[in-house]
């Protein structure tokens, strides 16, 4: 993996990074913890609490998938991409990247891993510094790894900024002569300039234009397929998520409540708040939201400061009520356990989900309505609990 | 205080017209480097109760409509340079300053996306709202608590009395936007303009807002402007929808009409742009190519024909205005019975609507006339430097050759050219 031309270069990502060969997992995150600090005193700093932004999150990423992030503020989506590519150092667990534990790294093993994963950063505005040129902003990964010769590099910037869809010639522009989307492009070219087998993409489109995003969503996919690439997909939006990924980990509050292949995950939820998510997105179709019901979360997500006890989401489940409020939930903190092929799912009566009215609804289907009758979604006006002062 | 200006409706006959009615706008920007065209002669109406969409992308000019609207344009660049608007019997762009300030609040309400730049940061709930409340209406300090804690209480704040001395940091982002919510509807107005309110908010809590903006305009029978670049969030909750394209109306119909049938290229192109939840399966997408035009120019033909896949030679140099879809149909303005309007001279079909291009055997779009050339459409992928820019890159490319680059040509490849 030391210098050679582009196309050299370009050889070895396709035959896979070396080591376990195409099939396998090239990433395996086993209970990721990442915890912020939080301290009190100027002079004599004490410890008084943790932010606990992810708190025991493990999944596999296999070769070549794309698997979706999804999640509101604060759910640690962010984090856990952060981490992976080792921009936050993790509190506990296990980054095994290829066969190489990277929690732990530091220093030039460290700095020789991150040759292999990149990120591309939600803000095109923020992430590219606007006092260099576009082949200097593309060409300095380059230069950080000291691959190639001068010459060699800047061949490379053209042969990126065309790949993304540029002008070549563009490249001693600076990023405020770009458009959004075309930052966003040069963002990505970017990324690729090294040759990454993994890329952990944080929102990449949502700083975009509707009519923009779907020009870089289709670029992603083309590059996927081109130079063989792993995607950690972060998003807030599940439709977006949903196009683009194989599969989907839906996260919230530090912890992965439910995995599942991206059909499965839209079509069967099987995790409450999944469903509310689910039922919470507008869709743009007039029928199907007159259709649709949904399902109205109380209050805001608690703080991840002091999260509550047993299942997080317990304090704002419309299951947990409709069930009676079991003890267990505010007790036992559900593991995430598998249910159907390749379905997992954290919750203690995620049985109860499937066929019921409120994932039938969330979902635009036809609800016997005898059924509906008796069995009312949680009412809409129910007041909201109080959030923390 | 009572204004002089808004009880002439309430006294007299209530009359036939239109609650809003909006003729012709044209809004411009004097900036450093040339005047924005932002808005480009629109005009749309609204009824007593009715909730309207406008819908399009960043810098179409569907805030600026409705700064417009309020007379809030920031000064001294934004001048609304034509037409009218007439709300309620009184033509707003000429009304004075001082008359204008009275009828703010009172008639016309707005929602703001960031509610942390709209409410004060140092003033207390109780502060801002009874002070509000007041500079309308003379009621005593302990009548417009009494409104306050009842208006926040409506938009479900739990505790209200004792979250009156509260600040709005101690709020979370959506408990921020329903304390907008009452604010905005402490009036009772008959117009509320919502610009993009839930865009800052995570989707569970956007369901929550959305469903209480909803349950609250239906029920006080407030009309309502709904902007917003989400084409999910008009489709539930709007009854008639106007697509904005670089400051003009490109497309207005029945909110369920519009999603039935869609007949602009631009929304055409904008429905296929987004993935759809409830698609059967991976739907490839089908973007709109290149990037909205520079509004520094005075728009010249169609604002979209440098993005159209149905573009004619006409498009380039006549702007088609807004005519029915069928033609020769009778045009309502508003209501749930409006007529179906596009500005387009080569609509898709039905069927193009659906696939989201054009089927017809051997049509390729108008190549541009030598004059119009959109620099920034043609900056983007698979579409060739102008004959402007490849002069210019040459000219650059020079000391780069003169340094011993020996095998690059003088004059650079096409873009398309042979790397990759």
């Amino acid at each position: 993996m030391t210098t050679g031309t582009p196309a050299g270069s370009q050889g070895q990502a396709a035959a896979g990074g070396s080591g376990s060969g195409q099939g396998g997992d090239l990433l395996h995150v086993e209970d990721l913890k990442v915890w912020f600090p939080i301290t009190e005193g100027i002079i004599f700093e004490r410890h008084v609490g943790d932010v606990q932004a992810v708190d025991g999150v493990s999944f596999r990423l296999r070769r070549g998938e794309t698997l979706g992030l999804v999640g509101e503020s604060g759910c640690g989506k962010s984090t856990t991409g952060r981490a992976i590519i080792r921009l936050y150092k993790p509190t506990a667990g296990r980054i095994v990247f290829d066969g190489v534990d990277v929690s732990g790294l530091d220093g030039v093993p460290l700095r020789r891993m991150r040759r292999r994963m990149q990120m591309i950063f939600q803000d095109p505005y923020a992430s590219l510094d606007p006092r260099m040129t576009v082949s200097g902003i593309i060409a300095e990964p380059l230069e950080i790894h000291d691959v190639g010769t001068g010459r060699e590099r800047r061949e490379r910037v053209r042969e990126l900024l065309a790949t993304v869809g540029l002008n070549p010639d563009f490249g001693d522009r600076y990023p405020h002569e770009f458009s959004g989307g075309q930052r966003q492009r040069i963002g990505v070219a970017r990324a690729l300039a090294l040759n990454p087998d993994l890329i952990v993409a944080d929102e990449p489109i949502s700083a975009l234009d509707v009519s923009i995003q779907a020009q870089i969503l289709n670029l992603l996919e083309k590059l996927q397929v081109q130079f063989h690439l792993t995607y950690l997909f972060i998003a807030h939006d599940l439709s977006v998520v949903r196009h683009i990924s194989d599969r989907i980990a839906v996260m919230y509050l530090g912890r992965i409540v439910e995995l599942a292949s991206a059909r499965d995950l839209n079509s069967v939820p099987l995790h409450p708040y999944t469903v509310a998510l689910l039922s919470a997105i507008p869709v743009p179709d007039p029928v199907v939201e007159s259709r649709r019901r949904r399902i109205i979360l109380r209050g805001d997500v608690p703080s991840p400061v002091n999260p509550p006890s047993g299942c997080r989401f317990h304090t704002r489940c419309w299951l947990r009520e409709r069930l009676g409020n079991p003890e267990r939930c505010t007790t036992e903190d559900p593991a995430l356990r598998p249910l159907a092929t390749g379905h997992e799912v954290a919750c203690h009566f995620a049985e109860d989900v499937d066929g019921s009215v409120e994932q039938r609804q969330a979902l635009g289907r036809p609800v016997d309505p005898a059924q509906a009758g008796s069995r009312q979604p949680v009412a809409p006006a129910a007041p909201p609990s109080a959030p923390p002062a | 205080m009572t204004a002089p200006t808004s009880t002439r409706r309430r006294d007299g006959i209530p009359d036939a017209g239109p609650l809003l009615q909006v003729s012709d706008l044209v809004v411009k920007f004097s900036t450093h480097d040339g005047t924005v065209h932002a808005v480009n002669g629109i005009s749309f109406q609204v009824e007593a109760g009715e909730t309207l969409g406008l819908v399009g992308e960043s810098g179409c000019g569907k805030s600026v409509t409705n700064l417009a609207i309020m007379r809030l344009l920031p000064k001294p660049a934004g001048k609304i340079a034509g037409g009218r608007v007439d709300f309620d019997g009184l033509d707003l762009v000429r009304l004075s300053e001082a008359e204008m300030r009275d009828l703010r609040g009172k008639e016309i309400a707005m929602i703001f996306q960031d509610p942390m730049t709209s409410l004060n940061p140092v003033l207390t709930i109780e502060e801002q709202m009874v002070e509000t409340i007041r500079a309308h209406r003379r009621v005593t300090k302990q009548e417009a608590r009494a409104r306050t804690i009842a208006l926040l209480s409506m938009v479900g704040i739990p505790n209200p009395e004792s979250r009156l001395r509260s600040h709005p940091h101690q709020f979370s982002g959506g408990m921020r936007q329903r304390v907008m919510i009452a604010m905005a509807l402490a009036l009772e107005p008959k117009l509320m303009i919502a610009d993009e309110p839930t865009t800052a908010l995570d989707v569970t809590i956007q369901a929550q807002v959305l469903e209480l903006l909803r349950d609250l305009t239906e029920r006080s029978q407030t009309a309502v402007i709904l902007i917003t670049h989400d084409l999910g969030v008009v489709a539930g909750m709007t009854q008639r929808i106007n697509v904005m394209y670089a400051g003009f109306i490109v497309e207005t119909a029945t909110t369920p009409e519009l999603f039935a049938a869609p007949s602009h290229p631009y929304t055409v192109g904008l429905l296929h742009s987004i993935p759809r939840l409830n698609a059967e399966r991976h739907e490839p997408l089908i973007p709109i190519e290149g990037a909205p035009p520079d509004q520094r120019r005075a728009p010249t033909g169609c604002p979209f024909a440098p993005r159209c896949a149905w573009r004619l030679e006409v498009c380039w140099t006549d702007n088609p205005s807004l005519t029915p879809v069928v033609a020769g149909t009778r045009v309502v303005t508003s209501g749930a019975g409006a007529t179906h309007l596009i500005a387009c001279h080569n609509p898709p079909t039905t069927d193009e609507a659906v696939a989201g291009r054009p089927l017809r055997p051997g049509f390729v779009a108008a190549a541009p006339p030598g004059v119009v050339v959109d620099e920034l459409a043609a900056s983007l992928e698979a579409t060739p430097a102008t004959a402007e820019e490849v002069v210019l890159m040459t000219g650059e490319e020079g000391p780069i050759s003169a340094a011993g680059v020996t095998d690059l040509p003088p004059t650079p490849p096409p873009p398309e050219g042979d790397e990759s």
